[in-house]
């Protein structure tokens, strides 16, 4: 089972799942499509490595390299001294490491502890340091940026529907994993996503520039019974990684990806085109997604859940109830939930995650039994199915 | 770069976090010190590494590794690196000669 923190430290037992991810990211590396030749408008200064745009700066590069790095030596280095301090405070205290608790009563246990709070402030003063970088490039050459995505937006293969006027829910507007502007505050909100997450999978699953952690989570979605796959809808696709994969997945099928940030859609849409994949991208609301009932084979979303409040959870599986055909499939991506108590270490990464990572609503979802929910709003979920991406929640559901 | 207001970039107003207020060492300073130290550190990264490419591209060009490694400065070069390496400690580690000891409620000693 991975947690938030492990997508951001490795630890025992997920450095084997990490192996296997390897294995399987370099298996579906070898079937990735490049960009081939960049489609007219783009802004590749310093040209691309397989499917990713390199970065417009060496420094810039070298910038998120370091982040990258630190990101390393931080899950080994300082999160075992973190640990070592942990288990001070522990027998200090008298508690048993494996005793569950609330988040509170770990946030009480270790908020003057330096030998924890300083691996905390540098993994996040790094992660300022990932977002203050590209956000400042991006921004100091929007022109470039801007019209790259001004002679995409109306241009295939695919589509791209932006809706100005839509009313962003204010639970959409945080800042998650303390990225300026979140997903819908910046005009380069996917621009900076993009670069700035390939980091995050670094320290367990592996590489992902190449999208290889979405070509493998892509490959193993399971199929309705019939086989027939002829529409997909990825809901709160972000920048698009995983529609594309499965649209290279499925070429006949149509794809839907959707997502509330204006910015990220775009981003996507002009990705998905550098690639010469078509996927119709669209600015929409997971729980209002538009669609007609019953429109498609397999809907899903990839780590989604976690970043929505509970409630909005629960309507955007009855959305996707009514838009998957009897017999379709829903397969939601997400962390394993359904704890509110844990042993303290557990509990302290999370609890940093969700107060200084700003994952605002990740305690609403570590509430809820997801999978239970998906059951009770009118889908069989599948007993013993196997993992879509290993060591998170197993949730093949199919339509009643 | 400011943007064309009349450009649409599809933003909104986000909520910002409030990280720049944490305080998770007990003094908002050392907090800042350390992020300050993180930032500095990029920065050094960036430029070995960009040195690298330098090297790379140099080696390209018929001057090795070992070319570099065994440059022997001239005289001046030795005197003028020598001033700019004593500039460059000076500025970043003068400041652990600072001889702290008066609270910041102390008035001044002389005026």
């Amino acid at each position: 089972m991975i947690g938030r923190r492990e997508l951001f430290g490795a630890t025992a037992g997920a450095l084997v799942m990490a192996q296997t991810l390897k294995a399987d990211a370099a298996a579906a590396a070898e079937k990735l499509k490049p960009y081939t030749a960049a489609p007219k408008g783009s802004y590749l200064p310093r040209g691309t490595d397989g499917r990713l745009a390199r970065l417009a700066t060496l420094d810039l590069e070298s910038h998120q390299d370091f982040t990258l790095g630190f990101r390393l030596m931080h899950s080994k280095a300082l999160r075992a001294a973190s640990a070592a301090a942990f288990e001070r405070v522990l027998e200090r205290e008298g508690i048993d490491p494996l005793t569950p608790l609330t988040g509170e009563q770990v946030r009480q246990l270790v908020e003057t502890e330096p030998g924890i709070n300083i691996a905390s402030r540098a993994w996040l003063a790094n992660q300022q340091v990932t977002w203050k970088t590209l956000r400042d490039h991006f921004h100091a050459n929007a022109d470039a940026y801007l019209s790259e995505m001004e002679a995409a937006d109306k241009s295939g293969p695919g589509t791209l529907e932006l809706a100005p006027s839509l009313d962003i829910p204010t639970y959409a507007r945080h800042e998650i994993h303390i990225q300026p502007g979140g997903y819908v505050g910046d005009p380069f909100a996917g621009h900076i996503y993009h670069y700035g997450t390939n980091s995050f999978y670094i320290s367990v699953i592996g590489h992902n520039e190449q999208d290889q952690v979405h070509k493998g989570s892509a490959a193993r979605l399971p199929l309705p019974e019939d086989g027939k796959v002829k529409r997909i809808l990825d809901m709160g696709c972000g920048i698009g990684q995983m529609s594309v994969a499965l649209k290279e997945r499925f070429p006949d099928a149509e794809v839907w990806g959707i997502d509330v940030g204006g910015p990220m859609v775009r981003y996507a849409h002009m990705r998905a085109r550098r690639l010469g994949v078509e996927v119709n991208f669209a600015q929409r609301l997971a729980e209002l997604s538009g669609f007609p009932d019953n429109y498609f084979d397999l809907v899903t979303s990839y780590i989604m859940h976690h970043e929505l409040p509970g409630e909005i959870t629960k309507k955007v599986i009855d959305e996707a109830r009514r838009v998957t055909r009897p017999g379709g499939v829903y397969y939601p991506i997400d962390f394993n939930s359904g704890g509110t108590k844990m042993p303290a270490r557990m509990m302290y990464s999370r609890w940093y995650d969700h107060r200084w990572n700003n994952e605002v609503w990740s305690f609403e979802y570590h509430a809820l039994n997801f999978t239970n929910e998906i059951g009770e709003r009118g889908f069989n979920v599948v007993k013993n199915a196997k993992p879509a991406l290993p060591g998170f929640g197993v949730r093949h559901s199919i339509k009643v | 770069m400011a943007i064309d207001k009349n450009r649409p970039t599809y933003a909104v107003e986000a909520i910002p976090s409030d990280i720049t207020n944490s305080v998770f060492l007990g003094n908002p300073a050392v907090d800042n010190l350390l992020s300050c130290v993180i930032a500095m550190n990029a920065e050094m990264w960036a430029t070995k590494r960009r040195m690298k490419v330098l090297e790379s591209l140099l080696a390209k060009k018929g001057i090795s590794q070992e070319m570099i490694e065994g440059y022997v400065p001239t005289a001046a070069e030795t005197a003028e690196w020598e001033k700019e390496r004593d500039r460059f400690i000076e500025l970043a580690m003068g400041p652990l000669a600072n001889d702290g000891f008066r609270s910041i409620g102390t008035g001044f000693p002389k005026r």
